[in-house]
């Protein structure tokens, strides 16, 4: 088992490990953008929740690229990918019950959101 | 997988309980648990998203029934176990020798 240096314990335990990492390619989404969220239920790990799935949202911000954790929980690697800040609003998700000014906001990786088929 | 983490969307679980003071550790043994958690993930024996997965596969019941800090013993345990950094049986024993001497 590798050593832990005494000197990053407090850091690393304060701040956690950063998955921040280098996308090699230009970001397919940009803010304003509106995307649906891919309908796919994995066996394995994803950080998509099920009650987004084929919901349609709207890009708020691009966080940069973060390892893809579906891939690092099954020892595939970082393969990193952009993450977005996506704002649901709460009628898409919930239905007409739901509060007009109710609204969801997921950071989700690229590969888990389409853009919305134009008409 | 759509286990019984992805609580998002489900009715029914009663309010958030909110406690004025919450210490950071309930008790001792979290303490210890979040130790060897954060050792072992240092230590590179797993990624924090493998640790994540063997939480949800944890039996749904028994997940929802216990502390969180639970979860991360439990998933310690599956992974180091899978790895074969200690066996079952090592951990049986500790647990017995432990459970013999009694409380620290």
């Amino acid at each position: 088992m590798a050593a832990l240096p005494r000197e990053i314990v407090a850091t690393a335990i304060r701040t956690g490990a950063s998955a921040r990492a280098e996308v090699g390619s230009a970001p397919r989404f940009k803010v304003g953008d509106a995307v649906i969220a891919r309908n796919m239920n994995p066996t394995g790990h994803t950080r998509l929740p099920r009650y987004i799935r084929g919901r349609r949202g709207v890009i708020q911000r691009n966080h940069g690229g973060f390892a893809f954790a579906d891939t690092r929980a099954h020892g595939l690697g970082d393969q990193p990918q952009y993450v977005y800040s996506v704002r649901f609003e709460g009628r898409e998700l919930w239905g007409p019950d739901a509060a007009v000014r109710d609204a969801v906001y997921i950071d989700l990786w690229e590969s888990y959101i389409e853009p919305v088929p134009s008409r | 997988m759509n286990g019984i983490h992805d609580l998002g969307g489900m009715q029914g679980l009663g309010p958030l309980i909110r406690e004025p003071d919450e210490p950071v550790f309930h008790e001792e043994w979290e303490r210890r648990t979040f130790a060897c958690l954060i050792l072992t993930l240092a230590g590179g024996q797993y990624t924090v998203d493998e640790l994540r997965h063997s939480i949800e596969r944890m039996d749904p019941a028994r997940y929802l029934s216990t502390p969180y800090y639970e979860h991360w013993l439990h998933s310690a345990e599956d992974l180091l176990d899978k790895k074969g950094v200690v066996t079952r049986e090592e951990l049986a024993r500790r647990a017995a020798e432990i459970a013999a001497r009694g409380r620290d």
